[in-house]
């Protein structure tokens, strides 16, 4: 099969998950024999063209712009659909594959004037994102949300919440809907690390306790909640130290937030640190706290059960399907400084239970997130749309 | 958001994302209907945050935004 897979990021163009989704995705399926093209935005010393393992990667030059952001994004579509209108003279695609709402017009105009299946991943919506819908430009989304929805032959969701929150807000018929989860590629943590050079870089000592988040700094991931539960983690456990690793618009704040627990010395930001140091810090902490309070996945709990790192994660979304309580993980209340401090403070004062909470979500990622998998199933979602 | 990292994500979204797409003072103030000298502010800080860049050729300075400014705009956008 020929795929046409768009998305508005793809290494090294990461802001989210979607980016590693789609290179994981796309690798997996080129090694189940099908043809994958990407077509993405270009980013700096990123060639336009390049071969990534049997993935054919396009980027794309964005030649007009605009300062809002809404436009902007109309406007890179306008040039990934001329530059899937070129390659599809040379490549006949036999599905095209758009990822959330940012790459939604290319995708629905390629799909009508090469007549091909559309097919669609929902990864978040914006009504879950912006915890509501509060302005025109959430409006807008929202609205292509729905016509990108109607427009693709099928849906893959990630979660069983994400398919709940379809059928809720848009009532999407159950048939449309494919369940596929996220994967992760273990290999990456399959090395020897100096784990005790890795903290000492991020200002951790061997005798302290790191304390590891990931993710975007904005509201959806909680990381409020984090350091407001810093004081309570420290009474406990007084060698902690908080490294917060990633970036957005909520960063000031957060930093702000940071002095009034009194322990701003033990919370640093990091900022973006690139995959591969990532990998290596990860692998390096004591526990990988995730206390998002929307998370229609969570490919950062995954990351961090495969790492062999304790995860205490809230309550939510696809948080609640991929960690099981006590088992491969510490589920908290979302929202509740209380319960995530009682979640860190069980992992690190009990080594053993870490121990055995690592062993089992080790196996389980084994045997249920892989990219293969993933790739066989998105396959059938794909052979169906053609026959139908 | 603080005010220099919008500025910096309306001058991603106009495309000064690279060298040779690099634009003047003037021909920013004109895309984002900014004051010269706020303008002129904000680019000055996001120069010593490494985000943006300056090139100057015949006298005349021209600015894009870097690839670490890539990521801190895209890290904007939830």
């Amino acid at each position: 099969m020929i795929i046409c897979m768009l998305t508005w990021e793809f290494p090294p163009r990461i802001v989210g998950g979607i980016a590693r989704h789609c290179l994981g995705l796309a690798k997996a399926l080129v090694r189940e024999n099908s043809e994958v093209h990407v077509v993405t935005l270009d980013f700096p010393e990123a060639p336009l063209y390049e071969d990534v393992e049997g993935v054919k990667v396009h980027r794309t030059k964005v030649e007009l712009g605009h300062p809002s952001f809404t436009t902007w994004a109309f406007l890179f579509n306008h040039f990934m659909e001329k530059k899937v209108a070129v390659l599809s003279q040379d490549v006949d695609f036999d599905i095209i594959h758009i990822h959330d709402w940012l790459t939604a017009p290319a995708g629905i105009a390629s799909k009508h004037y090469l007549n091909k299946p559309l097919i669609l991943t929902v990864h978040s919506m914006e009504i879950g994102r912006a915890q509501g819908l509060h302005s025109p430009d959430s409006y807008l989304i929202d609205g292509m949300e729905w016509w990108m929805i109607y427009e693709a032959k099928k849906v893959i969701v990630v979660s069983d919440s994400m398919r709940w929150e379809l059928q809720n807000h848009f009532h999407v018929p159950q048939e449309k809907i494919a369940v596929i989860p996220n994967a992760v590629d273990v290999t990456k943590y399959q090395r020897e690390i100096d784990r005790e050079s890795v903290r000492r870089r991020y200002g951790v000592e061997s005798h302290e306790k790191l304390v590891l988040f990931i993710g975007r700094l904005v509201p959806q991931k909680g990381v409020e909640y984090l350091i407001w539960a810093v004081p309570n983690i420290v009474q406990h456990s007084p060698e902690a130290k908080f490294v917060i690793s990633g970036d957005g618009w909520s960063r000031n704040y957060l930093e702000s937030l940071a002095v009034s627990t009194r322990h701003r010395d033990k919370i640093r930001f990091e900022g973006f640190i690139p995959d591969s140091d990532l990998a290596e810090l990860t692998m390096s902490a004591d526990v990988l706290v995730v206390p998002s309070v929307y998370e229609p996945f969570g490919i950062v709990a995954l990351e961090g059960m495969a790492a062999g790192v304790p995860i205490v994660a809230g309550n939510v979304g696809g948080l609640a399907e991929i960690v099981e309580h006590d088992r491969t993980g510490v589920l908290v209340y979302s929202r509740n400084p209380e319960s995530i401090a009682w979640g860190v403070n069980r992992v690190l004062s009990d080594p053993g239970y870490s121990r055995w909470l690592t062993q089992n979500a080790k196996k389980k990622i084994k045997e249920n997130y892989s990219w293969e998998t993933v790739a066989k199933r998105t396959s059938q979602v794909y052979e169906e749309a053609c026959r139908r | 958001m603080p005010d220099e990292i919008y500025f910096l994500c309306m001058l991603h979204n106009i495309g000064a994302t690279s060298p040779d797409k690099s634009l003047t003072l003037e021909e920013i103030t004109r895309w984002t209907a900014m004051e010269h000298e706020k303008a002129r502010s904000n680019i000055q800080k996001l120069i010593e945050t490494n985000y943006v860049q300056v090139n100057s050729s015949r006298g005349v300075e021209r600015y894009h935004v870097t690839a670490d400014g890539i990521r801190k705009v895209l890290s904007m956008y939830s």
